[in-house]
């Protein structure tokens, strides 16, 4: 009764480590094509969900709002799929979003150097000093993406109960490893962890909905109360908090929603100077 | 007729005893309360109960010891921590001492109820009426 999330630095190797572990646990496995699915339930086209997991929001790019709703739709569902119990999960940031949850071993592999370079840059000869720099590179992106979407640094490995690089420990040895490590009394669920992974759901789901509307309101869930908490100018707040109240109310697992709008000092400035 | 499941519940604030004894007597649990851990102790040395309902944050001797002195003295016991100081680093250390389940306050007498079931279960001896 373990789930299991895996983030690599390299997504190809992190699948291949997630799909053996949860072959030979006997659990279900979770990756990325897991987007199809939630494509087709959200309508969010599969490359801009692809693209929220791996780009950080750029004035060019992908907006901040869109990624945050994305990130909500993708998390909704992960999530969902982790309350089955007995997951493998490589490639949707679910160490991330679960960070909290104590039946999750959150496992961090760390892959050879030449398999990144090959899969950073496809084709290319590249030399050793290259191919360092591009690592560094893709680490240092990837460490702004994490922060920017969910305030964590994925590349801090005391983020992780365990991590493992490829380049010292043979594949088959690190998948007996992340087996032996799910056996782990410390990794069981129990009814505190799962009553969090609900609360995740439930937060996740409200953030689904909130998003388009409210794109830096910050959720909370406990049991089925809301805590929400998003700025606004004075003589909106009353308005907003209504209307936040009348959104979640939808969400049938949520009984009672509170609301607190802080002050949104720049745009009370701003609009004292008008 | 079956044996009954003697359920130990210990939890230093008087309102939690005297909330939760009436909720596990109707499963047909036969249940001791205790406020003070010593006196608890004392009991637990005295008699091998199948269920072990703990607060964690005790003056004197808090829940994880309870939970020690419980497993030690019989390990078939299943020792269910009861806290409101729930997180993370503690549920697992909770769980990898032993512990069969953990619970956050504040809880319903029907989760605590659920999860008691579920330990009577795992004894062999289900609580047919409320096990569902």
């Amino acid at each position: 009764m373990t789930i299991i999330a895996i983030s690599s630095d390299s997504y190809g190797m992190g699948r291949e480590i997630g799909e053996k572990a949860a072959k030979r646990l006997g659990y279900s496995y979770l990756d990325r094509e897991l987007l199809k699915d939630i494509a087709k339930c959200s309508g969010i086209p599969e490359g801009k969900l692809l693209k929220a997991l791996e780009k950080t929001p750029s004035a060019l790019g992908m907006s901040a709002k869109d990624q945050a709703i994305y990130l909500a739709h993708i998390e909704q569902s992960v999530i969902a799929e982790f309350l089955k119990d007995n997951v493998v999960c490589c490639g949707l940031a679910a160490h991330l979003y679960v960070c909290g949850v104590s039946h999750v071993l959150k496992v961090r592999v760390l892959s050879n150097p030449e398999v990144i370079g090959k899969e950073l840059a496809p084709g290319k000869s590249l030399s050793k000093e290259a191919v360092d720099k591009l690592i560094s590179r893709n680490e240092n992106a990837r460490k702004r993406w994490s922060v920017k979407a969910f305030s964590l640094d994925e590349t801090d490995p005391s983020n992780y109960d365990m991590v493992i690089s490829l380049n010292k420990i043979e594949m088959q040895e690190a998948v007996k490893s992340i087996a032996g490590a799910a056996g782990y009394k410390k990794f069981k669920a129990m009814s505190y962890s799962l009553k969090c992974l609900k609360d995740e759901e439930i937060a996740a789901k409200a953030k689904t909905i909130l998003f388009p509307r409210f794109p830096d309101a910050q959720v909370r869930a406990n049991g089925p109360t809301v805590v929400v908490f998003t700025k606004g100018v004075k003589r909106e707040k009353q308005k907003k908090a209504l209307m936040i109240k009348e959104m979640l109310g939808k969400i049938p697992e949520v009984n009672f929603v509170e609301v607190h709008v802080v002050n949104d000092i720049l745009r009370e400035a701003a609009e004292s100077l008008r | 007729m079956d044996k009954k499941v003697c359920v130990l519940l210990l939890d230093d604030e008087p309102i939690v005893g005297k909330r939760l004894k009436p909720a596990v007597e109707k499963m047909g649990c036969d249940v001791e309360v205790f406020e003070d851990p010593r006196v608890a102790l004392e009991r637990i040395d005295e008699k091998a109960f199948d269920i072990v309902v703990t607060d964690i944050r005790m003056d004197e001797i808090d829940g994880i010891e309870v939970l020690e002195r419980v497993k030690k003295k019989s390990p078939r016991t299943k020792v269910i921590m009861i806290t409101g100081y729930a997180m993370m680093s503690l549920a697992r250390e909770a769980m990898e001492k032993g512990a069969y389940d953990f619970i956050a306050k504040p809880f319903t007498p029907e989760e605590l109820r659920k999860a008691i079931a579920k330990a009577a279960e795992a004894l062999g001896t289900p609580l047919q009426s409320l096990a569902a």
